[in-house]
């Protein structure tokens, strides 16, 4: 049993948790520990916002090939832990640098963390919602007054904004991690990243054409890019050039994953088996494969690790129409938001 | 072994070598196919008992563990368990199961006391002894979790997705979730979830422990494929048995776990590229939904078959070969007397009769064929014997024959011009026989000083006895002309003489005529003869007159008549037998009176010798190179007069 959205690679549960949870203000301290160690060369921390999985196969390709280091840095990925998100370990300054979706770094500045983004990593969005064609929804509308399973960790702004524009009434069921509940037929239809948990459901039986599936990037003003790279503003102010550095390393990181995807998945298990997480490699290579192509800019003009700034306003505009007391916060315009560092 | 591919051995050995081979196939696919049936017949029944069997084992243990959580739910509704022993009463059930690891009791928000959200007291074995705690709290949104979640949602018990606990020593769990229920307000509501976690380690040895030939293997899997038992131990809670479908490339195995999770019992057959065809057998848990596959490899299946199968094709092989050898040993033998024989036959046929031929000892056709060539051989030197005594005797008759021509043509006067010394007339005649000896005559001779005595005749028949016939009338008419002074008289002569002790009928038609040199008279008896042409020296051609008179020889007291008649000078007189005028080219057209007549007229100056070789030439001409059928006689005289 779980508290956390832990196996994003998986359709199990990992861990007993009704006793890890016990442990888990041990693991914190641990890694507050191990954060001291500093070499010669200037020290990053990276957390990127999960577990180890294909979705962050840039950071460990760039690290493995000593990208990174040949760009003089030394740098650390650390990875979350279930009740330690990357995001508090950034204001906690346990983290240099951590990557998070669009919508969660734009929500977090407004409501008043001091962090910027330095590179936007994908360009669109993965957020689906997928449905048994035995349910018979076979367009969004359909989902009117039935049970749609959402994540209760976050990412429920999207689809939520997408179901208000369009005055569909649905019933929201929180959800933590797995897909067993929509694999029992506990709900209706759920929301699901493409990368990753559509494969989950793949990969337990269900054919592609037993599903309905209904993508965000589809909806005009919904395709909303997700991971991307923040620090705080002082951090930003004092290593600018560190952080340029690692912006580009990553980069080349993920250039390599795209030329090398059988080296990239072999990394990506071992780093998964070294965090002792269940994995296998079908599902890391479908992971891979959707979040190279997340990361090409498709029909957006915008560079490689740039954030277009149409992107930024709808975001934006998303945020203000899903927080009940918008009126009264300030938003910061794209330029104290985004701070470019990706050449 | 050279082998001659046009023997009767290799002919009869090829043949019964391809039905051989063609029958032992046959006998060898049906009983390959009727065993592999009766194999996989057994292995299904095998599998299916080994399946079920282990089913049953699991489902042994699972069962009155599942009976916990569900009691306990009856109980609680019941009202029969007090709030304040829940927590004892759960560590004693932990204590007292070995199969539980550990157990919850996990109610809604308010549900326990209106004073909390979070109220689930926990049970759970730690280093030998029985802890407790309670769940829950901001960190541990139990209310979330697929244990809590699922049951609640589907309001039935729920078997949870197995997992590895780390604290419980990294083992492989389950969860099973029993929704239970209080009556509040007079109202049956939902109030929580009871669990109980059971490790799997017992599961894992009972499927581990199911042996299957050298490589089989059972495996298990959950409701969502992910392997909880596989002999490949990476594969368990990484794989499920769809991603491995998807790396392997298998669509079968896809579909084969497809049936699984959804519960269906199935026998069917894969190819499994490590493993080679392998047949499964998948029947489902009932308790958690999982499903149980047992894996036989058709290679080890069928191993004996095979072995069995080799063994045949051995023998087979062996057996065909003896089979050949012997048989053409025994052909060869049955028909080495035929290649003597056709040796024997070629000698035979070189002349040499009394060759030795094979002995045989056997009393069978070749037997038969012995007899036969003997009795060939003696029959054709009694033959052979034979002939050459009737082509002796032939040859005799043949020479004698011979003699007999030319005594025969001896006869006939043949030295021309025949009387030099008589200017008054000319002639010349020829007799070319058919055969040897033949039946046409002519003759002439000077009776007196002013008579010359001519004929021309034909005898019926041909050969000797024609030859003879005519010899007798050439003779008895140089005997009896002298005497006579008449034709008329010669010829019933002749006649009487002939006729008479005439036992074989044979008879001549006779022309006979004496010419009165100083005259030119002439005076003519014709016995049946063709009328003889009279060519006038002014080129007039007639023939003589018809004659009523019959062939002589036939009657002997027949009257003949005689015809005198008139010659000129230069007249001549042409005589000649039917084998003129019936000779016969190869078109069976007959030379003919008409052309024999052209060809006189036409030639109105020649002397007897020019018209009787003309002539003669004329008929080979017509007749081109066919056979003469019969006497060519021709005789011709010409009267110069004074």
């Amino acid at each position: 049993m779980i508290n956390h959205r832990i196996e994003l690679s998986t359709f199990t549960t990992l861990f007993s948790l009704r006793r890890n949870f016990l442990r888990a203000s041990v693991v914190a301290v641990l890694l507050l520990l191990a954060g001291g160690a500093a070499a010669q060369k200037p020290t990053l921390t990276f957390v990127p916002q999960w577990l180890p999985q294909a979705q962050f196969a840039g950071y460990y390709v760039a690290l493995d090939r000593g990208f990174y280091q040949e760009a003089g840095l030394s740098l650390q990925i650390r990875h979350p832990r279930a009740d330690v998100s990357a995001m508090e370990l950034l204001k906690k300054g346990e983290a240099d640098i951590i990557s998070s979706f669009l919508l969660d770094g734009i929500k977090e500045r407004v409501f008043g963390e001091p962090l910027v983004n330095i590179g936007q990593l994908t360009q669109h969005s993965s957020l689906m919602i997928v449905t048994k064609k035995k349910r018979g929804i076979t367009k969004l509308e359909d989902l009117n007054g039935k049970k749609l399973a959402i994540w209760s960790s976050g990412f429920d702004m999207l689809p939520k904004a997408l179901l208000r524009e369009k005055s569909i009434d649905v019933e929201f069921v929180p959800i933590l991690n797995t897909i067993n509940l929509f694999l029992v037929d506990g709900v209706d239809a759920m929301t699901v990243m493409f990368y990753n948990e559509y494969d989950q459901i793949i990969n337990s039986g269900i054919n592609k054409e037993e599903l309905n599936t209904f993508f965000f990037n589809d909806y005009k003003g919904f395709d909303i890019p997700e991971d991307g790279l923040y620090c705080l503003k002082e951090t930003y102010q004092n290593r600018k050039e560190d952080l340029q550095k690692f912006v580009e390393a990553t980069l080349r990181g993920w250039e390599y994953a795209r030329a090398h995807k059988d080296y990239t998945i072999d990394l990506v298990v071992a780093e998964m088996n070294k965090a002792h997480l269940p994995n296998n490699e079908v599902h890391q290579r479908w992971m891979l494969d959707k979040m190279l192509e997340q990361i090409k800019s498709g029909d957006k003009e915008v560079k490689k690790g740039r954030l277009l700034e149409e992107d930024y306003y709808r975001a934006l505009n998303i945020i203000k129409r899903e927080t009940e007391d918008a009126r009264q916060m300030e938003f910061p315009s794209l330029n104290e938001f985004y701070k470019p560092l990706a050449k | 072994m050279f082998i001659n591919r046009n023997t009767l051995a290799f002919k009869i050995i090829s043949r019964v070598l391809i039905i051989s081979i063609i029958l032992g196939m046959v006998t060898i696919s049906v009983y390959y196919f009727y065993t592999r049936n009766t194999i996989e017949e057994m292995t299904r029944n095998n599998a299916i008992f080994l399946a079920e069997n282990t089913v049953n084992e699991i489902e042994e243990v699972v069962r009155p563990a599942a009976k916990l959580p569900e009691n306990l739910a009856w109980m609680i509704e019941a009202g029969s368990l007090p709030k304040d022993s829940v927590l004892p009463f759960l560590t004693k059930l932990v204590r007292h199961n070995p199969t539980v690891y550990a157990s919850a009791i996990a109610f809604e928000p308010y549900m326990f006391s209106p004073e909390r959200k979070f109220f689930s007291p926990y049970a759970y074995r730690n280093n030998g002894k029985v802890d407790t705690t309670y769940l829950g709290g901001e960190n541990y949104n139990y209310f979330l979790m697929d244990w809590y979640q699922i049951p609640k949602t589907l309001e039935r018990p729920y078997w949870s997705e197995p997992y590895f606990d780390e604290g419980g020593g990294n083992v492989l769990m389950t969860t099973y979730s029993v929704p239970f229920y209080q009556r509040k307000n007079n109202k049956r509501q939902f109030a929580g979830i009871i669990t109980i976690d059971i490790s799997l380690d017992w599961l894992t040895d009972i499927v581990n422990d199911v042996e299957i030939y050298e490589t089989g293997y059972a495996f298990l899997i959950s409701s969502n494929g992910v392997y909880v038992t596989h002999p490949d131990h990476g594969n368990i809670m990484n794989e499920t048995i769809f991603t491995r479908a998807k790396k392997l490339d298998k669509p079968k195995m896809r579909e084969i776990g497809r049936d699984m999770i959804r519960g269906k019992s199935n026998l069917t057959s894969i190819n499994l590229d490590s493993r080679g065809d392998v047949l499964v057998y998948h029947t489902r848990l009932e308790s958690t939904e999982w499903a149980l596959g047992v894996v036989y490899p058709h290679k080890e299946m069928y191993a004996n078959l095979r072995e069995f199968n080799w063994l045949i094709v051995i023998i087979g092989f062996i057996g065909l070969t003896l089979l050949t050898f012997f048989t053409f040993r025994i052909i060869n033998n049955l028909t080495k007397p035929l290649t003597k024989f056709a040796k024997s036959a070629r000698k035979i046929a070189g002349g040499n009769f009394n060759v030795a031929l094979p002995q045989i000892k056997t009393n069978d056709e070749m037997q038969e064929l012995h007899n036969s060539f003997e009795y060939m051989q003696k029959a054709l030197a009694d033959y052979i014997e034979h002939l050459k005594e009737t082509t002796s005797a032939k040859e005799k008759i043949e020479s004698e024959l011979r003699i007999a021509k030319e005594i025969q043509m001896g006869m006939i006067p043949h030295i021309f011009p025949p009387f030099p010394s008589i200017s008054e007339l000319d002639l010349y005649a020829m007799l070319e026989p058919a055969k040897e000896v033949g039946g046409d005559l002519y003759d002439f001779f000077l009776i007196d000083d002013k008579h010359l005595c001519f004929a021309i005749g034909d005898v019926s028949g041909k050969g000797v006895p024609a030859s003879l016939f005519m010899a007798v009338t050439r003779t008895l008419l140089r005997s009896l002309a002298p005497k006579q002074q008449s034709t008329k008289a010669i010829t019933e002569a002749l006649n009487k003489s002939l006729s008479v002790g005439n036992e074989s009928s044979m008879f001549v038609t006779f022309f006979l005529a004496i010419l009165d040199i100083e005259t030119g008279e002439i005076r003519y008896t014709n016995a049946g003869h063709n009328p003889p042409l009279l060519l006038r020296g002014n080129g007039e051609i007639s023939y003589f007159d018809i004659t009523k008179d019959i062939p002589v020889g036939l009657f002997e007291d027949y009257t003949y008549s005689e015809m005198v008649m008139q010659v000129s000078p230069n007249d001549r007189i042409f005589m000649y037998t039917d084998g003129i005028t019936e000779a016969e080219n190869q078109q069976e057209e007959l030379y003919g009176e008409k052309r024999l007549k052209q060809f006189l007229t036409a030639n109105p100056s020649f002397e007897p010798s020019e018209l009787v070789t003309g002539v003669e030439e004329d008929v080979k001409k017509h007749v081109d190179g066919n056979v003469q059928s019969d006497d060519l006689t021709m005789l011709c005289v010409i009267y110069y007069g004074r």
